[in-house]
């Protein structure tokens, strides 16, 4: 089935999509020398599927028009590839590599990889987003079986531990190259999409751990447990132990700590607000004493 | 998560929320620094009510908060001490000067609703019934509690137009950084 991209700036997008068709084993087309094809229907919705277009198809009324199962976005196509890219991060690393490699088992060209950066930031991100989806999901699942009764409630401490111990297993069949997908998160261009994933991440877990809270604490809680998961993300790549059950009982630590610290500052406060009524009572009593109390 | 945000706009709503809470969470503080210097005097039940009805807009909007998922503003405790202070100080001023208070926040107050009903209105009445309903309730209770303060002298008060300007500048300002922050 033809697989067409739906064409949107940037030029060499348009430029990759006319190398993937020319190149391909699927497709005998002739080359798209430029949009100078005649032209169809210039409107998406008339669009029909049957229809093989010689060239990409300039689409000046946005990604509105309808997509029929034979139509991919480029959005879609570019998904397709970096998920099909994984498999070749454990050799290649987060690299333009193993992005090309991933496009050769879709049947396209090795030139799609110019879709992307040449850094590899495009895999990362897609990976990293991928897992916050599926954690989302796994969340997602748990919370139903509760509400069903089927499973029992966690509390709030196991919740957070299981929650992080899941998403950060999901590193594991790349935990020889995460290092590098870690440095890559920190390039500065890449830093306020991977400050995104990261803070969305930790707001879901929260969210389903029950948290309702509507003020100072809404930022503590995440604060704390985006700290634990950076520093047991940081633990997991370089633990060497079977398993990594030495990063899982740092886990259990850390979110035991935080946890603690919380009780002990409730602990504080309410030790506080009962010395403060003590000394409030003891002030009126004194007042009473002296006859400052009196009304004259 | 959260309630089903279809197509809503979730930035929009979420600044909304964002303000309205921080809103209701100052005008809780200003009546609690005005019990705390005219509690015990004749006008104190009359504040304690209004009070009570701006403790109840907070409970709505704490609600709404998690069920849009939406975070507060970072500012919460400025506003804590802020309306703290803005409600005793006005109160020391008497009971006039108190109710010339809430005169000026109640109107900016109603304001700042009117113009969300508004733009909610322009976007999607249906899409944000919900919304539009809570909030054209509460601007009605500010505008009561507004309406209360005139009765009760609040012209009268001691600079009662550069005590107003003032306040309601304060609003502005304390509506506009907790949109975003």
């Amino acid at each position: 089935s033809a697989v067409r991209c739906q064409l949107c700036p940037p030029q060499r997008a348009l430029q990759a999509s006319a190398a993937l068709r020319r190149v391909s084993d699927e497709h005998k087309k002739e080359p798209a020398a430029s949009s100078s094809q005649h032209q169809f229907d210039s409107h998406p919705t008339d669009q029909q599927p049957e229809q093989e277009p010689q060239g990409p198809r300039p689409s000046y009324t946005g990604q509105g028009g309808q997509e029929s199962e034979d139509y991919e976005s480029e959005e879609q196509l570019q998904h397709r590839i970096l998920t099909a890219a994984l498999e070749f991060v454990p050799e290649h690393g987060w690299s333009a590599e193993a992005i090309a490699e991933g496009a050769k088992t879709l049947g396209l060209s090795a030139a799609a990889a110019g879709m992307f950066h040449n850094d590899g930031s495009e895999l990362v991100l897609h990976f990293v987003s991928q897992c916050n989806t599926e954690l989302s999901e796994l969340l997602e699942q748990e919370q139903k079986l509760v509400q069903l009764g089927e499973t029992e409630k966690k509390t709030t401490e196991q919740f957070l531990r299981d929650a992080l111990e899941a998403r950060l297993r999901m590193l594991i069949p790349y935990i020889e190259k995460w290092p590098q997908a870690i440095s890559i998160l920190l390039l500065p261009h890449n830093i306020p999409s991977s400050l995104n994933l990261l803070t969305s991440m930790i707001d879901d877990i929260w969210h389903y751990a029950g948290d309702q809270s509507t003020d100072l604490n809404w930022y503590t809680r995440r604060a704390v447990l985006t700290g634990i998961y950076n520093t047991t993300e940081l633990v997991m790549i370089q633990d060497t132990s079977p398993d990594f059950e030495d990063t899982w009982r740092f886990l259990e630590n850390r979110v035991a700590d935080a946890v603690n610290m919380h009780n002990t500052a409730k602990q504080i406060k309410s030790t506080g607000e009962a010395l403060v009524q003590g000394l409030m009572g003891a002030a009126v009593t004194v007042k009473n004493l002296s006859g400052l109390n009196q009304r004259r | 998560g959260g309630v089903s945000a279809g197509a809503t706009n979730a930035a929009l709503v979420g600044r909304i929320i964002r303000v309205d809470h921080a809103g209701e969470y100052g005008a809780n503080r200003i009546y609690a620094g005005q019990m705390a210097v005219l509690g015990r005097s004749a006008v104190g039940p009359l504040i304690q009510q209004m009070w009570n009805q701006e403790k109840e807009h907070l409970k709505k909007f704490n609600e709404l908060m998690v069920a849009y998922r939406v975070r507060p503003t970072v500012l919460l405790p400025i506003w804590n001490v802020a309306g703290f202070v803005l409600g005793a100080g006005s109160a020391l001023l008497g009971k006039k000067g108190a109710m010339a208070c809430t005169v000026a926040v109640e109107e900016s107050i109603s304001n700042h609703y009117n113009n969300q009903i508004r733009t909610l209105m322009e976007e999607d009445p249906e899409k944000y019934r919900e919304l539009l309903q809570v909030i054209k309730q509460f601007r009605d209770d500010e505008l009561e509690h507004h309406d209360i303060g005139l009765e009760h002298n609040a012209e009268s008060a001691p600079a009662y137009s550069v005590l107003k300007t003032a306040i309601q500048l304060g609003c502005k300002a304390a509506i506009f950084l907790s949109e975003r922050i």
